[in-house]
């Protein structure tokens, strides 16, 4: 393993590295070490034309370029020092030659990497008030992203991005020179299942989204780590919330999930927060307070028992590990069969987008829950978490006890209707299809009465009579129990979960 | 694309270790046939080639001998680097854009002449000089330039 | 066609036989003696002798030519590619050109002898897009070559040697003259250059291992292999040594190409161009085509090779001599200069893209008398931005002029913002 020695601190590499990617690697890149840079990016090729990420490297007269220098053992990097500097303010400088002074009406102030190293490498004055190069100017590149074509400093990572993870390659640079100018093929538009992350990588505001445009500025914004629900892949978000909303996601890097990429569907889907949510319990059809339904739940659940009557447990994959751990619990309590779940399937690619489009079916099989859309036969009773077992399965139910966040016919045709707060809302944690335990925390607090599924069916089962369900309910104290008693989430439980995840046993 | 050109640029793969080296050569033959690559020639082309079309028209738009909208019958390029410059070549275009009643960069109104100016053709011991379609004519003067100018139909 | 040379030594001495563009002709004047010799010796050995001769690369950098071909791996599973680099677009240079209409031979069997030492089985000669008549003549002699057997499977009859010749044109772009510019052409894409590593011979034209030379480089390899090393380095300096064809342009009675020594000086150099126009005086020259630093007319005793140009600050470039005289004003010479390399920098580096925008259009507002006091600051600020940054050396030779202006010339500069027009009534007009 080479060792290299970066601004007096060794760090041993890995082989065939390039000094960013080697700096990446390790975790100090922008994290300790400091090598400001735009057309490099740790998942796309090596481009080497922006030439801001130039350090001294010993041995080398002419600056070098650390994204395209590989690593030797013994080799001494310098990034701090008087010609990086000036080099550095050179680039900086000549960036902001053609570059329009948009920040006061553009999306990207203030998560703006050429206002940041402008400010922490450039020039304090402008010495050109030249007009800047005439180009396009927040048009339409397709359905998602606004171009703004006098901001791109053709860093053209976002060329490389077409062209290296959807494939699709619909982006390019056109002419040469300083009468470059990123372009579209002539009547085409940037249009596959991935567009939106060239507003994640461009480092400027020349491609923002439709969907973010103008909402808010991102210093209101507070980011919180969370992953995304609508496959089995559980792309890694970052969720930005501000005034109890939650304005976007963005991605998250996770190099053993979804690199630094989450698809357009999934990016969009922190909509469904604020989308058909069910505010107000329902008792019989008509809107009654959260106590009263639980209560009402409850006696029903006691009377079913008492007569030994069949109770069947709907589970969905949209729950959390602990969520469905709960359910497991109390119907072993009951004695009732394993609960059952049925998973919502879409087409996949092979790329980010799996056909399970929902985030926990695993978590639901490694606790032995059955999978199936078969009707459920008859019952007396059933509790169904969320919408994913269909009406027609539950047919031959009597009491249905539904505790959804969204609406759907489900909830329309339940006896009982419990409010769940979505996973936005609450901690938990969702198991991927590789088998990965990851985490999601509270970003809101829901403006109506609402309860993570564990807890409500924790209620119910307090208000039903059963042993052992008096303590208030504690997501961590659950999930370490979920950790400690079932094999298969061994290191599962929140608190070991960090921002990454875990891999669980097979 | 006719057809002939189809077979023209297949001729061509077997010269280059990968088939994308006859993009050039295959690009001078679509243009051939109407002087200029189209959005629709440049599909053809990125299908043959198996490009994307933004791949090809990146191509086009790199390289001053492509075109990418319709020509005049002829083209006139005055070269207006430094030697030539230096003697008088800036001069004699001005000469010619007043007699075409064009500036340079544009085409007659009639089609017949597309007049430009281009960075050093390779010719400065004979400046001043232009590019006529595909040849050289040297050693000029306005009046020499316009003659010729004047006979292209 | 271009002028015959007006002076001649062995390069050139031919170009006045109208045949000596054919197979036949070319023969008859003694060609093909070079691959012959080569072909006594081993491979190794004929690059040994090409590196004793000490013959550099001709196209502007000046690189050892044998040295350069010794980088060519010595066995490869994959086909190993020369590629003739005929580009020539540098301003000031036309010499490439008439080798190709008048000696393409001469370039022909300096690749098959590179072939030889170097083990290439296939060459790709790159030529401009303009140079129409060029490439038909090399086209032409391709052909005959193959023809008479001296191309294709066992060239010459040498079983086992086998090699293949493309003549490719390129569509318009300075850049492509870049080595690697030049390969990403040659694959049908923008001439972007490529950053190194990895090197051509590693990795060339199509990922395979890749020599890269000037037209003039191989057009001198056969007469040193046919006449011997002491032979050529009769001619030229100790670092320097051959001829070149110097090509002078501008302001003088006579311009045209002239095959001399190389460390001829350069006054003699202009003298044989008829010396500056009668009636004038010479005020600036450009030595070595226009990416090369200008000298004022106090330096033009400076003998004609890199060794004593390099000691004046400049280089010997492709030899393309510019005389500018006393009418010139020289804000509009940059303005030209600077023009060519804004349109001419292929875009990627940031510097290079932004820096040579940026002086052209500084020039161009002093030029048309807008100038203001802190524009020489600024303007001797910017060829520091751009110099040795880069993924090539574009942006270094689009510094150098602007540079070499300001060192010499820059009262002129400062003249013209004071006064907010030019003092050169006669100038060429813009």
């Amino acid at each position: 393993m080479p060792r290299i020695t970066v601004d007096d601190q060794q760090y041993e590499v890995a082989e065939g590295r390039t000094v960013l990617q080697a700096l990446d690697d390790v975790g100090v890149l922008m994290n300790g070490v400091d090598i400001p840079h735009y057309c490099w990016h740790p998942k796309l090729s090596i481009d080497g034309s922006c030439r801001l990420c130039q350090v001294e490297i010993e041995g080398m007269p002419k600056l070098q370029i650390a994204c395209n220098t590989p690593v030797k053992d013994g080799m001494v990097v310098r990034t701090q020092s008087d010609k990086v500097a000036t080099a550095r303010k050179s680039v900086m400088e000549l960036l902001l030659i053609n570059h329009p002074l948009d920040c006061p009406i553009c999306d990207q102030a203030g998560e703006c990497k050429l206002q940041d190293y402008a400010f922490d490498y450039g020039v304090e004055h402008a010495r050109t008030d030249m007009p800047r190069r005439p180009a396009k100017k927040a048009t339409e590149l397709g359905p998602t992203i606004v171009f703004d074509q006098e901001r791109c400093i053709l860093c053209r990572r976002c060329v490389r991005f077409c062209r290296e993870v959807p494939g699709t390659g619909e982006l390019g640079v056109f002419d040469r020179g300083d009468s470059s100018l990123l372009e579209l093929f002539p009547g085409s538009k940037l249009d596959n299942a991935y567009s939106m992350n060239v507003a994640d990588i461009c480092p400027v505001g020349a491609l923002t989204t439709k969907d973010f445009r103008f909402k808010i500025r991102v210093w209101f914004l507070e980011d919180q780590p969370s992953v995304c629900n609508q496959c089995s892949t559980g792309c890694n978000v970052s969720a930005a919330r501000a005034n109890n909303k939650v304005y976007r996601y963005v991605a998250r890097r996770n190099d053993a999930v979804n690199d630094t990429w989450i698809c357009d569907h999934g990016r969009m889907s922190y909509r469904e927060f604020a989308e058909n949510r069910l505010t107000r319990a329902r008792v019989g059809g008509a809107d009654a307070a959260y106590d009263h339904a639980v209560n009402a739940a409850g006696e029903a659940l006691r009377q079913v028992r008492e007569r030994g009557g069949r109770v069947v447990g709907v589970a969905t994959p949209f729950a959390s590990n602990e969520d469905l751990w709960v359910l497991r619990k109390l119907l072993a309590q009951l004695g009732a069969e394993p609960a059952r779940f049925a998973v919502p399937r879409g087409p996949a690619d092979d790329i980010l987008i799996r056909d399970e489009k929902c985030p926990n079916a695993a978590g639901a099989r490694r606790l032995g829950f059955t999978e199936s859309s078969e009707p459920v036969g008859r019952a007396d009773l059933a509790i169904v978490l969320g919408h994913t077992t269909s009406c027609v399965a539950l047919a031959g139910v009597e009491n249905v006890i539904s505790i959804d966040a969204h609406g759907s016919e489900l909830t329309e045709r339940a006896q009982i209707v419990l409010p769940a707060r979505t996973h936005a809302e609450y901690e938990g944690s969702f198991t991927n299809w590789k088998g990965r335990a990851q985490r999601f925390v509270p970003l809101v607090e829901p403006t109506f009465e609402a309860l993570p599924m564990g807890a409500a069916l924790a209620q119910i089962a307090a208000a039903a009579g059963l042993e052992g369900w008096s303590e208030p309910y504690d997501p961590r104290r659950v999930s370490s129990e979920l950790a400690g008693q079932v094999e298969a989430f061994a290191k599962a439980s929140l608190a070991e979960l960090g921002d990454q995840g875990v891999e669980l046993p097979s | 694309m006719k057809p002939e050109t189809r077979r023209k640029i297949e001729e061509l793969y077997p010269l280059y270790p990968h088939k994308r080296g006859a993009l050039l050569p295959a690009i001078y033959l679509v243009q051939e046939e109407h002087g200029y690559v189209s959005p629709e020639a440049a599909r053809e082309l990125a299908e043959l080639f198996a490009l994307k079309p933004v791949e090809v028209w990146e191509v086009l738009s790199f390289y001053n001998m492509f075109y990418t909208e319709p020509q005049g019958r002829h083209h006139v390029y005055v070269c207006t680097n430094l030697p030539c410059s230096l003697r008088g070549a800036r001069t004699m275009l001005k000469g010619i854009e007043k007699h075409l009643g064009i500036h340079s960069g544009e085409t007659t109104s009639d089609g017949r002449v597309t007049l430009g100016h281009e960075e050093c053709l390779g010719s400065c011991g004979t400046a001043p000089m232009m590019r006529v379609d595909g040849r050289y004519c040297e050693n000029l003067d306005l009046e020499k330039a316009l003659r010729i100018v004047d006979e292209l139909e | 066609m271009l002028t015959e040379p007006f002076v001649k030594k062995y390069l050139t001495e031919h170009y006045g036989d109208d045949a000596f563009h054919t197979l036949a002709g070319y023969e008859r004047a003694g060609g093909f003696e070079g691959l012959k010799a080569a072909f006594t010796r081993k491979p190794d050995e004929v690059i040994d002798v090409v590196k004793q001769s000490g013959l550099r690369g001709r196209g502007g950098a000046g690189f050892g030519t044998g040295l350069k071909w010794s980088f060519m791996p010595k066995t490869s599973d994959r086909v190993k590619v020369l590629v003739c680099n005929g580009d020539e677009s540098e301003p000031g240079s036309f010499k490439d050109r008439i080798i190709m209409e008048r000696g393409p031979f001469q370039i022909l069997e300096g690749l098959l002898i590179a072939a030889w030492a170097t083990g290439a089985g296939k060459s790709y000669i790159y030529v401009r897009g303009e140079y129409k008549l060029p490439i038909e003549r090399l086209r032409k002699a391709v052909a005959e070559m193959y023809v008479r057997g001296y191309l294709g499977r066992g060239v010459m009859g040498k079983k086992g040697f086998d090699h293949d010749i493309v003549v490719h044109s390129g569509a318009g772009a300075y850049i492509c003259g870049e080595e690697t510019g030049l390969l990403e052409s040659l694959e049908g894409k923008k001439g972007q250059p490529r950053k190194k590593p990895p090197f051509p011979a590693q990795s060339g034209a199509f990922g395979l291992p890749t020599t890269v030379n000037n037209i003039e480089t191989f057009a001198h390899v056969p007469y040193i292999l046919a006449r011997g090393v002491p032979w050529f380095r009769g001619f030229g300096t100790e670092k320097s040594p051959g001829t070149t064809i110097f090509g002078v342009s501008g302001h003088v009675e006579r311009p045209g190409l002239f095959e001399l020594p190389l460390g001829t000086p350069l006054s003699e150099i202009i003298q044989h161009a008829g010396g500056v126009r009668r009636g004038h005086s010479i005020k600036a020259v450009i030595p070595g085509g226009m990416s090369m630093p200008v000298l004022p007319p106090s330096q033009l005793d400076v003998k004609m090779a890199e060794e004593f140009l390099s000691e004046r600050g400049t280089h010997l470039g492709t030899g393309g001599v510019m005389v500018m005289d006393d009418t010139t004003c020289l804000v509009r010479a940059m303005c030209v200069i600077g023009y060519f390399f804004r349109d001419e920098s292929c875009g990627q580096c940031t510097q290079c893209r932004e820096g040579t925008g940026w002086v052209h259009k500084i020039c161009e507002r002093i030029e048309a008398g807008r100038g203001r006091a802190s524009d020489m600051d600024l303007l001797a600020s910017i060829p520091g931005m751009m110099e040795g940054q880069t993924i090539c050396a574009f942006a270094d030779a689009a510094a150098w002029p602007l540079q070499a202006m300001l060192k010499h010339f820059r009262g002129e500069f400062e003249d013209h913002i004071v006064r907010g027009g030019c003092s050169f009534p006669e100038s060429f007009e813009l």
